[in-house]
């Protein structure tokens, strides 16, 4: 057939002699008849994947994808996108510990993305009252949030989406759990939070504040009453400190406590100096509280400052309003007055010696080596337990949390019908607000799935989200992603698919944060949200792991000209399988890993 | 305006006057300034270029390959073993036709490896079908930069311009800078009857099989052969504008010359003086300054040298097995003639070691006192 052609060429392009050539060679006919694609053993497919943020963050937040929107100036469409999978973004815009940041791709390149930003960015844009969108009917099934920190929030505000009738209850008169009265204002305005719950209470879930389950409503009656029960009661009793000398007073008395009355409008008097104990977040809370009240503020940490468990950003802010850390400490014995004011602090240093089952080096005392502290009050703050009393013992307990199945479910025999539900700081997760938040959600999923009599083992799969163990609510409902490419949600792009060669330096916006020696004076939030100008700028950094932009990388480096560019008003390439040799030039060249080579054996859904 | 500029400042500085539309560039020693400059003229927006930075020579060359088809001048310079790795793209550019300008600042090759003055490099490439432009002085290598593009384009070849390591690349000498204006005036815009246009796609510079491929060639030599006769014109036109003129070869005193020197490259200025001395002694010497190689000047070089009854030869090269190149190719220019002078191959300047007067006058002497050339070519200066 070659042959053919070339004599049929060479009789339309006749010459007689050299002179009638052209300098350079041009062709005259096409190579079209010779289907390249047919030397191929690996196709290139258009394939989105799970980008490192939204591997990283508990919620499976699509980060990428609200990102994405913002850039296109769709504030309130972002919005909407956001809450699909985690439903307050003004909130963890404000207090989420950043696990997407943490992971950016970004980070090895110049600096993470400022995903948190972004994210309250998005959340202070919109008003959560705002009717929602996605708002379904009644499906008959009545739902009992017990708690109303962020487990329980969230587990309302996935089971009204998918058509429970949820109440919530709270003990308090204030809604929000720890969002209220732990963390405190100046992280965390009131404002905020009662903004989300109005927003909860215009989709049309009850809330009963000052009810609490086990006095105002046994809950036995709870059972009996409800289809379905989601305990999210957080860890709101602090451990004991067990040192001589050591029992509550007015001066003496748990972090926790004291954030508490603050947040719940007392004027608290701490006196000059106060001893904070403890390493987690809480202390470091407490510390700022104290501070803010006008005392001077010491931590004292049993372990050093790389094995503290509260969050470096928050230790540095701490810093920075004066806060002083006094490392390897712990109290050895409180002498107390008559009058229960504090005479003594003595404490002992300690050094690390071998680790211990949770990895870190045990701190053990150094004999003999107690030193004074001045305190007028001392706050401890070395742990926060769930109090489990409103059960009645109908759900069993294990080392002070709920054991729960896969699904949250709670194994229990009891008198009522409801199947109970666990989530937030009750059960074994990590005690962050973003973990709260997704086991929410994930109990809420596992609820309709006990619903419709499906397996939620066998959905799990379908729905998690890379590595896990996040799940995506998105998938859950079918609903469509912002990108309309192929989605293979288990693959992961880290920063070693990146070719950071197509991208350019560009530095963090910089937050906008109060000087601390401004900020320590007031319980008044000390950092502003990005402006619309500032929130472009950063959102233009994202990466877009994994996430196919259409930037035409794959178009310019394909030998072949096998990817078209096609304007459906969808997605913009299409590959001319015909010639399509399977070089595996567009996937190498992609920046973003947003190509997947696959083995042309293997039948390819969706594909034509 | 006359300034006091390297050799490597008056290529960049001709490059920018001849309004180059792309530079795609790789350093070495002693180019390397050469691209620096013009990448700083790009950047400060000087001259109205794409610069291309190339991680290879050989990127390079095919960099330019690509932007001369797409119709543009184009730039490119290098040197040594800079110029090697381009090899199969500089015959490439010659089979296309493309009217690329290349800068080869002649240094050694490796291995061993040495950066001075020597021309095996831009002779090693004498059969990619390059016109080929050996320069004096640092005014001649910016006049010929200029010059080249008028001729590469008419032609549609591609032309080096060849000068020495750091005798002129790194050497300050007095040279004037035209203007743009007169530049303007002498160069018009390149603009290629042929060129890819979006609306018709064409394959370029594709396959052809034996029944095309021959003309092709032949066609390219014919183009090349075409320079000789178009040269002449080029010059003349320079010469009106700029006031210089720059013959394919130059002859000094060699009107009653009983033996003429050939050299191409810096050593021409030496040997001027080293005639000028011997001529005071009352030998009759000449000089033929070798400027063009390819195409072969025949006519000319048979015209001039047959006036001399010995023909002495120095070449900064060597092709081992061969000998000098440049009395290679005299002698094969000289065949023909019925009583043709004796030709004394000499090499010297190896690796940029110098070559003085007194080298120059030794090596007419040698010449002189001999009837026949010895049967291997003179190593003047090599260590015996």
């Amino acid at each position: 057939m070659a042959v053919k052609r070339r004599s049929e060429l060479a009789k339309t392009y006749d010459f007689k002699s050299w002179r009638d050539l052209t300098p350079m060679n041009i062709s005259a006919g096409t190579m079209l008849h010779n289907m390249t694609g047919s030397w191929r053993f690996m196709k290139p497919i258009y394939e989105d994947k799970v980008p490192a943020c939204q591997n990283a963050c508990p919620a499976g937040n699509d980060i990428e994808g609200w990102i994405r929107l913002v850039q296109q100036g769709e504030y309130e469409m972002a919005y909407w996108h956001l809450k699909r999978e985690q439903p307050f973004p003004a909130i963890l815009g404000r207090v989420c510990f950043e696990f997407c940041e943490g992971a950016c791709n970004r980070a090895p390149f110049d600096d993470p993305l400022g995903i948190k930003e972004l994210e309250r960015f998005v959340g202070d844009r919109v008003i959560p009252s705002t009717p929602h969108p996605d708002l379904p009917g009644d499906n008959g099934k009545s739902l009992a949030v017990v708690g109303s920190g962020p487990a329980g929030m969230s587990a309302a505000y996935y089971g009204r989406l998918l058509g429970f009738r949820v109440t919530i209850f709270e003990e308090l008169p204030q809604m929000g759990g720890i969002l209220r009265v732990g963390i405190p204002s100046y992280r965390l305005p009131r404002e905020v939070v009662a903004a989300d719950f109005e927003g909860l209470r215009k989709m049309g879930i009850e809330l009963r504040p000052k009810t609490a389950v086990g006095k105002d409503i046994p809950f036995n009656d709870l059972c009996r009453d409800y289809d379905y029960v989601f305990l999210a009661t957080g860890a709101h009793a602090s451990r004991k400190l067990n040192v001589e000398g050591g029992d509550e007073s007015h001066r003496i008395m748990s972090g926790l406590a004291l954030l508490n009355r603050v947040a719940l409008g007392e004027e608290v008097d701490l006196g000059n100096k106060v001893v904070v104990i403890g390493g987690g977040n809480t202390a470091i809370d407490v510390s700022r509280t104290a501070i803010r009240l006008g005392s001077h503020a010491t931590v004292i940490y049993r372990r050093s400052e790389t094995e503290m468990p509260a969050h470096p950003e928050e230790v540095g802010e701490a810093r920075e309003e004066d806060v002083r850390f006094r490392f390897l400490a712990t109290p050895e014995r409180i002498e107390v007055n008559d009058d229960g004011t504090i005479r003594r602090l003595v404490c002992c240093e300690m050094e690390l010696g071998p680790a211990d089952h949770s990895g870190r080096r045990r701190p053990v005392k150094r004999h003999g080596a107690l030193f004074d502290l001045e305190a007028d009050s001392i706050l401890a703050a070395i742990g926060e337990v769930p109090l489990f009393d409103y059960l009645d013992n109908i759900v069993k307990t294990e080392n002070g949390v709920i054991p729960v199945n896969e699904g949250l479910g709670v194994d229990v025999e009891n008198d009522g019908k409801a199947r109970i539900f666990a989530g937030g700081d009750i059960i074994n997760i990590p005690h962050t607000v973003a973990h709260a938040v997704a086991s929410g959600k994930k109990a809420a999923i596992a609820i309709d799935c006990a619903t419709k009599g499906v397996d939620f083992a066998e959905v799990l799969k379908e729905i998690a989200i890379g590595d896990g163990p996040a799940i995506s609510f998105s998938k859950y409902m079918g609903w469509k992603p912002v990108n309309p490419v192929r989605q293979n949600s288990r693959a992961v792009v880290d920063s070693e698919k990146i070719e950071y060669d197509y991208f350019d330096k560009a530095p963090q916006v910089e937050k906008k944060i109060q000087a601390g020696e401004v900020r320590k004076n007031s319980f008044e939030a000390y950092s502003g949200t990005f402006s619309e100008d500032e929130a472009l700028h950063e959102a233009g950094r994202c990466m877009h792991c994994g996430r196919c932009t259409e930037c035409d990388n794959c178009l310019i480096f394909c030998p072949d000209v096998s990817i078209l560019v096609i304007d459906n008003g969808h997605f913009g390439y299409s590959i001319d399988y015909d010639y399509c040799k399977g070089c595996g030039i567009c996937f190498t060249e992609c920046p973003r890993c947003a190509m997947s080579m696959v083995d042309t054996e293997i039948p390819i859904e969706g594909e034509g | 305006m006359r300034q006091v500029i390297k050799g490597n400042h008056a290529v960049s500085q001709a490059v920018k006057l001849s309004r180059v539309e792309v530079i795609s560039a790789f350093p070495i020693t002693p180019q390397t300034t050469i691209v620096e400059e013009l990448s700083e003229m790009c950047a400060r927006g000087d001259v109205d270029a794409k610069f291309i930075k190339v991680e290879s020579e050989h990127s390079a060359m095919a960099g330019l390959v690509g932007a001369s088809t797409a119709g543009v001048r184009t730039f490119t310079a290098t040197s040594g073993n800079g110029l090697l790795l381009m090899h199969e793209v500089l015959h490439w550019a010659a089979g296309a036709r493309l009217p690329i300008v290349m800068a080869n600042v002649n240094r050694a090759v490796s291995g061993v490896w040495n950066i001075w003055a020597d021309q095996t490099d831009s002779l090693s490439q004498r059969d990619t079908g390059w016109i080929q432009i050996y320069c004096e002085s640092n005014q001649e290598v910016l006049d010929s930069i200029i010059m080249v593009y008028k001729l590469a384009e008419k032609v549609s070849l591609p032309v080096m311009v060849a000068y020495d390591a750091f005798f002129l690349s790194h050497t300050s000498e007095i040279v004037d800078v035209p203007e743009i204006e007169q530049v303007d005036e002498f160069l018009p815009r390149y603009t290629p009857e042929v060129r890819p246009e979006f609306d018709d796609p064409r394959m370029f510079g594709g396959f052809v099989d034996t029944e095309y491929f021959y003309e092709q060639r032949y066609a390219m030599h014919r183009a090349s052969l075409d320079a000789l006769e178009y040269y002449p014109e080029v010059c003349k036109e320079f010469k009106h504008i700029f006031g210089r003129e720059y013959d394919i070869v130059e002859e000094y005193r060699t009107e009653d010359a009983g033996a003429i020197l050939v050299t191409a490259g810096t050593i021409t200025s030496v040997a001027r003086i080293a005639i000028d001395g011997m001529r005071k002694q009352g030998k009759k010497i000449g000089l033929m300054k070798l400027r063009m190689l390819r195409p072969v000047p025949v006519e000319r070089w048979r015209e001039v040298l047959d006036k001399a009854r010995k023909v002495i030869v120095i070449d900064r090269n060597i092709s081992a097995g061969l000998g000098g190149v440049f009395s290679s190719e005299i002698q094969a220019a000289l065949y023909p003639l019925e009583n043709r002078p004796v030709v004394y191959p000499v090499i010297a300047g190896i690796g940029g070691r110098d070559i003085t007067p007194a080298d120059v006058e030794g090596i007419v002497n040698y010449a002189l006192s001999n009837g026949k050339p010895a049967k291997m070519p003179l190593c003047w200066g090599l260590k015996q």
